[in-house]
């Protein structure tokens, strides 16, 4: 076992050459690499986080612009339900104001065609009525109903001389209106019953078709009728009563 | 039978002879460098590293991980220097197995050569961590009686590290040689295992003292002393 000085000059030496050799080409290169990877690494970690936080903002933009979205929809929502409300109001008052004003109509058209009915069945009834009453005079007691009717107004305007004289006054004329011309020796029965009561009066006789069968005396400011009127009257609640009964009976 | 590579010349270059240590020597440094230069020629931070590269990894962070824990902070100057002595005396110790092989550090001169190097190397970085003055003021250090121990004590050091690696993978070389004449076909094999293993460990102990004795000598100033001439 010896040492030679030569070789640990030249081991010494070589060495040193390794340590630079290594330093050049592992140590350096190796912890160079690295940093430059670990550097890398938190470079890209920050630009995660930074990644991450946007994120995380851009989430909380979406987020509340979702939130506001869904407020305004519901806003929306409420106020096209609100307006459809209101319109659904409107078209149901007007619809029933309008079935209302139909309902109106057709209860007015009802009612006029019942008058109309009603006074077409009056008419018909009352012509009837004078028809079947003339006929009965005329086939049982060879008469007419307006000379009874003018003779019996003559006795009765006896009972009604002070009367009648009190509410005439003086008159100067008399006027008696008949719906159909009264044959003449009832219109001389009638001016000397009333010349009679009222010296010097002149006395007319007219016709008017309007008129219901009957007399009607205007002397002065009275004025008497015997008409037909009250018959007709009760004839005209006795259909009124039946028409009553049938709507009910069909209701 | 030669007990040490020295007295084997190979040839003569330039007049001067170059002996098995100094050119095994040559090669383990040829084998670190080209394997160091490939593996590390075209490294890239945004490549992801390949098997290579990453057991050079491995091997250099274990090493720096190994210094950190002693040295008490990185040191890429320390690493430098412990880690060549780390990886020269394993490759060195791991190409026994290579037929016809010597490993230069079964010579004294390689061991005496590496020891006065670290001998060398702790003032060196006591010097530049701690400044002249502060490195000589250790060996007077607890007090001025110490110097002469703590002279003997460096020297020591040096001595023993260079006697101990030499001993170890000498001993080792000859008992394989000894045993391939007494039973060429079996105990060699285990012998040469053998070797690898004490090789690494030898290799490690190396490394390690060497950064033990570089560290004592660069570490800072205990807290107490700083107190003691603080205002």
């Amino acid at each position: 076992m010896s040492i030679d000085w030569l070789t640990v000059a030249a081991q010494i030496v070589n060495f040193l050459v390794l340590v630079w050799l290594l330093k050049r080409f592992l140590y350096r290169p190796i912890l160079d690499g690295i940093d430059a990877r670990e550097a890398e690494i938190a470079d890209r970690m920050q630009v995660a986080m930074r990644a991450k936080e946007e994120a995380r903002v851009a989430e909380a933009e979406y987020r509340a612009q979702l939130s506001t979205l869904q407020s305004e929809q519901a806003s929306a929502t409420e106020a096209v339900r609100r307006q459809a409300e209101q319109d659904k109001d409107a078209l149901l008052t007007e619809a029933h104001e309008r079935v209302e004003r139909e309902r109106t109509a057709w209860q007015a058209h009802l009612d006029d065609e019942r008058r109309n009915f009603t006074a077409k069945m009056q008419r018909a009834g009352g012509h009837a009525l004078l028809e079947l009453t003339r006929k009965a005079l005329a086939d049982l007691a060879d008469e007419t109903l307006e000379a009874r009717m003018a003779a019996h107004l003559a006795r009765q305007i006896g009972s009604f001389d002070s009367t009648l004289q009190h509410a005439a006054g003086h008159p100067d004329d008399a006027v008696v209106t008949s719906h159909a011309a009264l044959p003449d020796p009832i219109q001389e029965d009638l001016t000397a019953e009333l010349r009679h009561r009222f010296p010097d009066i002149e006395v007319h006789f007219d016709t008017d078709q309007s008129q219901p069968p009957g007399l009607i005396l205007r002397i002065g400011g009275a004025q008497l009728a015997w008409t037909v009127d009250t018959y007709i009257d009760d004839l005209n609640d006795l259909i009124a009563d039946q028409l009553v009964v049938g709507a009910e009976q069909r209701a | 039978m030669s007990l040490s590579p020295d007295e084997t010349i190979l040839f003569i270059l330039l007049g001067f002879p170059i002996n098995a240590t100094i050119f095994f020597t040559w090669v383990v440094i040829a084998v670190l460098t080209v394997a160091s230069f490939l593996i590390t020629r075209n490294l890239r931070a945004d490549v992801p590293p390949n098997r290579w590269r990453t057991a050079l990894e491995v091997i250099v962070q274990g090493i720096q991980a190994q210094i950190e824990e002693i040295a008490e902070g990185p040191s890429r100057h320390l690493l430098y220097f412990a880690g060549t002595l780390f990886l020269f005396v394993a490759v060195s110790n791991l190409l026994l197995v290579v037929p016809g092989f010597e490993p230069p550090t079964s010579s004294l001169s390689t061991t005496t050569a590496l020891a006065l190097s670290v001998l060398v190397a702790v003032p060196l970085f006591g010097i530049s961590s701690r400044g002249l003055g502060g490195y000589l003021k250790t060996y007077v250090e607890p007090s001025f009686i110490m110097l002469p121990f703590n002279i003997i004590s460096e020297f020591s050091r040096g001595v023993s590290l260079a006697i101990r690696l030499y001993g170890n993978i000498m001993s080792g070389a000859v008992i394989a040689a000894i045993l391939l004449t007494v039973a060429p076909f079996f105990f060699p094999v285990v012998m040469d295992l053998l070797g690898l293993l004490t090789g690494m460990i030898q290799a490690y102990i190396f490394a390690i003292l060497a950064t033990v004795y570089i560290s004592s000598a660069t570490a800072p100033k205990h807290p107490s002393t700083t107190q003691e001439h603080s205002p």
